[in-house]
């Protein structure tokens, strides 16, 4: 396994084997390999192993971490590479089999699943929450407790406004429609809105409808705030709280 | 309304067998698609005992209307709404009990999606992430989300629609049948427009064909047999990496409409739906 040998005057005095786990460094009795020194720190830096390559990384120390005479924040360390803390000097010594990574847990990327699986409770918590750490755009958390409204600004309509809790809504004369247009003439589906993951989709159906005036050929998302015009309703398409 | 239907599945080009299923009744309009997964052939098992179980089920509507209702419902949903999805939640017993009985089975499991159709009126039960979609006035809409770890991680905005569907981890669902003794089944109802394409598949089709190929093909081929048989050989141009299935359901006017009769002589062979009217 590889090893890191402690060496003052050219003397072995301490060594450790560096695991699966990272291994610590520092003036503290605390750290996995201590060093008593007035000029290194309570915890200086910690050696691991980050996708099969042995990393050494500074604690944001007071008198820095040498490698090589080189002074780094991180770097990877090789075979005979001489890490340099205060007036100690640590050979690395990477010439066993490397340990099973260790993911520094910055990036928790999971192997590749080609069969369908289907995750217990517990698993389904844990990842959730994996992602939730890793994902650092939470803040559509906020929009998903609000509720998404139309309100109806012009036209004749059965109600004047409509909380959107179904997959689809149907806008049109049709009797089964959510958001009921009322008058001769006007199509029995003239638009529709479709909820999807990642938003609400306003598509054409007999008609053309615009959003923010822009006629639309196809499924666009509608954004908070998103004016609606089709057969000759006007609709303000909100994230009511 | 008349609905025309049809359906193909194909194994693909990488999977040695085919664990998708899916059952046509054309009398009920029913329409039912589930992909197994699991070991050896309990994929196929799994998959095979879904359709069975949900298609039993619904056909004992009429002899057995009292029987009782399982998980959730709401108020205002149809007898066909509550015994569709009742009927998801005997096939995930069903799959579990089998499971739990021979461990050779253990991690058996299957997707399901169906809808059925009764006049205007569309029930939807569905759990996994075989997808059901309607074409309507050009555009493709979703009934279905996904029971996906990336599809929830796009809901909780963790991740984006785009990064989805390039991640690793597509194949990891939250609910499938079979996993756990009882599920949550999604249902809904929605109102079926005439024109409108009913559009059911497993995932061997959405991950390599885009969701505008799929309007486009649904469009361009009004025959639902032919239309299907078209995803599935260009599913397979894509490489075929799974089994692929594909449903289609048409919804047709009726033509007793005020001014069919208008429309009755420019048609090669009237039908006689009682209708008067003059030549």
């Amino acid at each position: 396994m590889p090893k890191l040998s402690l060496m003052f005057d050219n003397k072995i005095v301490k060594e450790v084997s560096v695991g699966t786990r990272p291994v610590t460094i520092g003036r503290s009795p605390d750290n996995d390999l201590p060093v008593d020194n007035l000029a290194v720190s309570n915890h200086h830096a910690k050696v691991y192993y980050e996708a099969g390559r042995m990393v050494v990384e500074d604690l944001a120390s007071l008198n820095g971490t040498f490698v090589n005479d080189l002074r780094v924040e991180r770097a990877t360390l090789h075979d005979g590479d001489n890490i340099h803390i205060g007036k100690h000097k640590i050979k690395v010594d990477a010439s066993g089999d490397a340990p099973v990574p260790w993911d520094s847990g910055r990036r928790p990327t999971a192997p590749r699943i080609d069969e369908t699986m289907v995750l217990d409770t517990k698993e389904r918590r844990q990842m959730l929450q994996q992602a939730a750490a890793m994902g650092e755009s939470m803040q559509f958390a906020g929009t998903r407790m609000k509720v998404p409204t139309l309100v109806v600004l012009n036209g004749h309509t059965d109600q004047k406004e409509y909380v959107l809790t179904n997959r689809l809504t149907v806008i049109g004369k049709s009797a089964m429609a959510t958001v009921r247009l009322k008058g001769w003439f006007k199509p029995q589906m003239a638009a529709q809105i479709n909820q999807r993951d990642d938003g609400f989709y306003l598509g054409p159906g007999d008609k053309v409808p615009r959003i923010n005036g822009n006629p639309i050929s196809g499924p666009v998302r509608l954004n908070d705030g998103d004016l609606v015009e089709v057969s000759g309703v006007r609709l303000n398409f909100i994230f009511r709280e | 309304m008349r609905i025309a239907s049809g359906g193909v599945t194909d194994v693909g080009r990488v999977r040695a067998n085919n664990e998708d299923c899916y059952k046509i009744v054309e009398p009920l309009n029913l329409f039912v698609l589930s992909d197994g997964m699991g070991g050896e052939a309990h994929g196929e098992i799994a998959s095979a005992m879904a359709v069975e179980t949900v298609v039993q089920h619904c056909l004992d509507l009429e002899a057995n209307p009292a029987a009782q209702v399982i998980g959730p419902t709401q108020p205002n949903w149809s007898a066909r709404t509550k015994r569709l999805s009742t009927a998801v939640h005997l096939a995930n017993r069903k799959i579990f009990k089998s499971a739990e009985e021979n461990p050779d089975q253990h991690g058996m499991g299957a997707t399901l999606t169906a809808v059925w159709i009764d006049g205007a009126k569309l029930s939807i039960a569905h759990v996994g992430d075989s997808r059901a979609y309607l074409l309507r006035g050009g555009s493709l809409l979703q009934l279905t989300r996904d029971h996906s770890l990336v599809a929830e991680q796009v809901r909780r905005g963790i991740l984006t629609a785009a990064e989805a569907e390039e991640s690793d981890m597509q194949s990891v669902l939250l609910r499938a049948l079979g996993a756990q003794a009882e599920i949550e089944v999604d249902a809904e109802e929605h109102t079926l427009f005439p024109r409108d394409a009913l559009l059911l598949c497993s995932d061997g089709l959405t991950r390599v064909v885009t969701e505008p190929e799929i309007a486009g093909t649904l469009q361009a081929e009004t025959n639902p047999g032919r239309a299907a048989e078209k995803l599935a050989a260009l599913a397979n141009e894509r490489g075929g990496p799974d089994n692929i299935t594909v449903v289609i359901a048409r919804a047709e006017k009726d033509s007793n409409g005020w001014f069919s009769w208008l429309r009755r002589g420019a048609r090669k062979n009237p039908d006689s739906n009682g209708n008067v009217g003059g030549n």
